[in-house]
């Protein structure tokens, strides 16, 4: 191979700079950062080679013990799974109506400074609660059932989507509400009128992807007695070794589980973007809707 | 050899699309070729068909290589010879501008080595020649998105250069620039030409660059072939030809019409 | 304000119609829906949400404009609900196969009867398709009433006062869909502002609320009492194994270290591995359509699986009570979540350099390698950092089932009732999702 000559006789003066050393130091030092805690941890987790090795055996004895699954009384399944989805809708339910307020108090362009951190620390204090440590205490004053569940899941929520709702609120453009306010209108104009009807779309569809996350949330919970299809996955796998059972259970969840997933993702593209998308799901929507009609017709008509 | 011969050459995209009709062309070894038209007319499709990045049919022929019905491999190896230029620039924002230029000796390298970034040294020095070539290696080690429009497609040419092409494909190069960086990329491109012999093919939609810096010119109209000639020759009056229409400021870079 | 000739001529239009004959209407619906469900009554609630369902099928059919169409699907719905209600009657011994039945046709009826109106409805508002539209709601959801009372679905919350209770009722929700009915087709639908959508999240709400039987005096009750509770809680206990006097066999120390342990092998591993997924799962860096399905198929499959089957999926396969299966578990977990970020980030990259790459001769993994990866790195990095968050408070978690770390302990002072230790561990559980998330921030900022 022959390099051809390339250099230029126009310029003869140019400097080339110095390779910079620093990228070579920061890829060794991140290389490292990762290799030596995994090394750590693989060793204190007695993670041998003979184990990983036997690994992907054990798990397809697990699966083939599943299959076929048990799909003998469908409506006792269906009822837990139904509770699950009712303990994520009132959770979620639960964190929509507090965390609208506490975004609006935890957002810096709305609220005054004394408000939004104190607001912040709650939020965040209460996000640090896993849903099933939150169920684990509520279990004491409420008992068991999906009611604890929901309340644990709902309390939740209020952190995640405080979070997220003041993040939003955050984005707005700050042109309309100084307009509604120079023109002599008070804070609570200026939300209504100015912030909501930017935010509310993206809100609207925080909540949805809530609930989509709750709803896996509420299949768990059921293993502390909190309600729902959890405890008859766990149940079965665990303690009867039922497996054909719990396959069916696992299917059914997955099954419910994509099309909650498929349908809100449809329904929050349509919030977000107003306009359908293309695919089968949203088709369908459109068709329950009935919103194949341009907004500027109907206004007409 | 680095012929370029078009013979029957058509592009149907995979829409129904029909962007190249039954084009034949033959462009000589060391040319300057200028090929003009109407967006939508077929100018890039041409461009992608020469390394076959749109699927081809008929027979386009880089040297004795034949691009239609190449297998993966051997249009990696024709691509290796061609470098190409693009209206966007193209350019990796967040990765250095060596590391940009880099990406030119991707065929020519070691495929472990181009996987881990560990370049050999004799690349890095290809690289920098190229940045040096385009007036532009003090800003070597700097992330491209930092560098201004024109300095961005000297990047693009550098990268097209440290391929040490036969053939250099220029896709509406100026395009996004302003006139007077437009001035010096397209005398970049021309500079390349005539010192190393590299065949250079370049879309342009302004006119008075055409003829500024053209030699040959070729022109497209939905998506046929309607003119081949030396620029010396053109008038407005085949401008007009080929675009279907009046002359407008719009076609040219500066806003008279001569 | 003085008219000049111009504002003469030009025309107003006329004030949009929706606001005005919806919010009313929709005020009552909703406050005799509400009505029915704080008296649990869940019967009608089926029958509305049965209904808005079958309206919006209905809806669809009128874009087709085919009798046929319409005829199949009033048979599916029917069918549909004929199923639904024979498994109520496999469950329920005092609901008969015939009883089941009779209620489909009800459904079938209704569906019929509002298709019909449906069909015959044109843009625009004429009183007959008002009228015919409120007759097949209310009728419709009177066949649906009658049958849920039929079905026994009202027994278990009136208990003994059926006759007292449902005919007010049964005219409250009759009234209410046949207001429904008669607004709906009107047909605005712009974002939320719809009856359907109201009238779903409603209707939702109500049920489930009643179905677990949420109750917001319970929560007084209880929120009055929180002083005997904190007791229990209170003060937490740290040091338990030396105050009981046990010897030190799983302590805090360890368990909190093993949880770290399970967060790093699962982040590391399944991060590693979500990245070639995540570039097959995109359109643009997928090798070709076949492998793109089967990444897109795989990955949202198990995205569904929340961790803690995970965790007890691999506690079953290879045994409980080893960190292993908490580490197996954790690898799939972050892979999820990983190649559903990552991915999303992939269908958004700039093409252009993908074409230079490839242009220059660059083979399909360069391309990824070296034109697209550079692209998503710096998100790549934060994700996984977030990733690693989410390991932790996940792996907090899947001790529960018996994949080891602080779960375990938690799983374990919670069985002996032992509060105050509990506490301890929810303490200590806090502090370090705290810290983490903290780190997390700080570093993630630094990069992107």
């Amino acid at each position: 191979m022959t390099v051809p000559d390339l250099t230029p006789q126009a310029m003869p003066d140019m400097v080339r700079p110095q390779e910079p050393k620093w990228p070579q130091i920061i890829r060794w030092g991140v290389t490292l950062g990762i290799l030596i805690p995994l090394i750590w941890s693989v060793i204190g987790l007695e993670i041998s080679p003979q184990r990983l090795w036997a690994a992907p055996g054990e798990v397809w004895v697990l699966i083939s013990g599943m299959f076929p699954p048990d799909f003998s009384n469908p409506g006792d399944l269906m009822g837990k799974l139904l509770e699950s989805l009712y303990v994520a809708w009132i959770g979620t339910l639960i964190g929509a109506a507090f965390s609208f307020p506490a975004g609006f108090m935890a957002a810096t362009n709305i609220a005054p400074r004394w408000m939004v951190i104190p607001m912040r620390g709650i939020l965040s204090a209460i996000r640090a609660f896993p849903e099933l440590v939150l169920a684990i205490i509520f279990i004491v004053p409420f008992g068991l059932g999906p009611f604890t569940g929901a309340l644990a899941i709902g309390l939740h929520s209020i952190g995640t989507l405080g979070k997220l709702t003041s993040e939003v609120i955050e984005g707005v453009d700050g042109g309309p509400v100084e307009a509604i306010g120079s023109s002599g209108g008070t804070r609570m104009m200026q939300m209504r009128f100015g912030v909501v009807p930017q935010a509310m779309p993206n809100i609207v569809a925080y909540w949805l992807y809530r609930f989509e996350i709750n709803v896996r949330a509420s299949a768990v919970l059921g293993l502390v007695g909190a309600g729902g299809i959890g405890a008859e996955i766990v149940g079965r796998l665990r303690f009867r070794g039922d497996w054909p059972k719990a396959g069916a259970a696992l299917i059914l969840t997955i099954v419910a589980v994509l099309l909650i997933d498929a349908v809100s993702a449809a329904v929050r593209r349509r919030i977000i973007t107003g306009q359908p998308s293309k695919s089968v799901i949203s088709k369908w929507m459109i068709a329950i809707t009935g919103s194949h009609r341009e907004p500027s017709m109907e206004i007409k008509s | 050899m680095s012929r370029i011969e078009f013979s029957n050459a058509s592009v149907t995209y995979p829409g129904g699309l029909q962007a190249l009709k039954e084009v034949d062309l033959t462009i000589e070894e060391g040319e300057f070729v200028v090929i003009v038209g109407l967006s939508g007319a077929g100018k890039s499709t041409l461009l992608r068909s020469i390394n076959g990045l749109v699927p081809v049919t008929g027979s386009v022929k880089v040297g004795d290589r034949e691009v239609v019905g190449a297998s993966n491999k051997e249009i990696r190896e024709i691509r290796s010879d061609i470098g190409m230029i693009f209206q966007t620039f193209n350019l990796v924002n967040r990765s250095t501008v060596v590391n940009n230029v880099l990406m030119g000796r991707l065929s020519k390298v070691p495929r472990w080595r181009s996987m881990l970034g560990m370049w050999p040294a004799e690349d890095k020095e290809i690289a920098l020649q190229s940045l040096e070539r385009v007036d532009i290696v003090e800003k070597a080690y700097i992330r491209a998105s930092d560098l201004s429009g024109g300095q961005q497609q000297r990047v693009g040419i550098a990268r097209a250069l440290a391929q040490e092409p036969k053939v250099i494909l220029a896709d509406e190069p100026v395009a996004s620039l302003d006139p007077v960086t437009s001035h010096i990329v397209m005398r970049d491109l021309q500079r390349i030409n005539r010192d190393l012999g590299i065949t250079t093919i370049i879309n342009l939609h302004f006119l008075d660059l055409a003829r500024q810096y053209g030699e040959r010119l070729v022109g497209l109209r939905d998506g046929k072939l309607v003119y081949d000639g030396s620029i010396q020759n053109v008038s407005d009056d085949v401008f007009r030809e080929i675009y279907g229409r009046a002359i407008t400021p719009d076609d040219l870079l500066t806003e008279e019409v001569t | 304000m003085t008219a000049t000739a111009e504002h003469v001529t030009s025309t107003r239009p006329p004030e949009p119609t929706r606001a005005k004959v919806f919010i009313v209407p929709l005020i009552v619906f909703t406050i005799a829906i509400g009505f029915a469900g704080f008296l649990g009554e869940i019967g009608p609630l089926w029958g509305a949400a049965v209904g808005a369902i079958t309206y919006g099928l209905f809806r669809w059919v009128r874009m087709t404009d085919s009798l046929i169409d319409a005829g199949t699907l009033v048979v599916a719905g029917a069918v549909g609900f004929a199923i639904f209600n024979l498994s109520i009657a496999a469950r329920d011994p005092g609901v008969t196969a015939g009883l089941a039945l009779q209620s489909s046709l009800g459904i079938a009826f209704f569906g019929v009867a509002t298709g019909w109106v449906v069909l015959r409805h044109s843009p625009g508002l004429r009183p007959t398709t008002i009228l015919l539209s409120a007759a097949a709601w209310g009728g419709g959801s009177y066949m649906a009433l009658l049958t849920a009372v039929q079905m026994g679905f009202l027994d278990r919350i009136i208990e003994g006062q059926t006759q007292e209770l449902t005919y007010p009722m049964f005219i409250a929700v009759t009234v209410a869909s046949g207001v429904f009915g008669a607004t709906a087709n009107v047909s605005f639908w712009s974002r939320l502002s719809s009856p359907f959508a109201v009238g779903f999240v409603v209707l939702t709400s109500i049920l489930a609320w009643n179905e677990i039987g949420f109750s917001v005096v319970e929560i007084w009750t209880q929120f009055t009492r929180i002083g005997e509770f904190l007791g229990d809680f209170w003060p937490p206990d740290f040091f338990w194994p030396r105050s009981i006097g046990q010897p030190e066999t799983f302590n805090m120390a360890d368990a909190l270290l093993e949880t770290f342990q399970i967060a790093i092998v699962g982040a590391t591993i399944g991060c590693t591995f979500a990245a070639p997924l995540a570039f097959w799962a995109s359109r643009a860096t997928a090798p070709n359509s076949t492998v793109y399905w089967i990444s897109k198929s795989f990955m949202s499959v198990i995205r569904t699986i929340p961790d803690l089957f995970w965790a007890v999926f691999f506690a079953t396969a290879v045994g409980f009570g080893k960190p292993f299966a908490g580490a197996l578990a954790m690898i799939m977990f972050s892979l999820a979540i990983m190649g559903k970020l990552l991915s999303e980030t992939v269908d958004a990259i700039n093409l252009g350099p993908l074409e230079a790459a490839r242009a220059a001769g660059a083979t399909h993994n360069q391309v990824i390698l070296r034109a697209a990866f550079p692209q998503v790195a710096p998100n790549y990095v934060a994700y996984a950092l977030y990733v690693f968050e989410l390991n932790i408070r996940a792996s907090v978690v899947i001790g529960f089932v018996g994949a080891g770390g602080i779960g375990r302990l938690l799983d374990e002072r919670r069985q002996f009732f032992q509060w105050d230790q509990v506490m301890a561990i929810v303490l200590v559980i806090f502090a370090s999702v705290l810290l983490i998330e903290a780190v997390s921030i700080y570093v993630r900022r630094k990069i992107v």
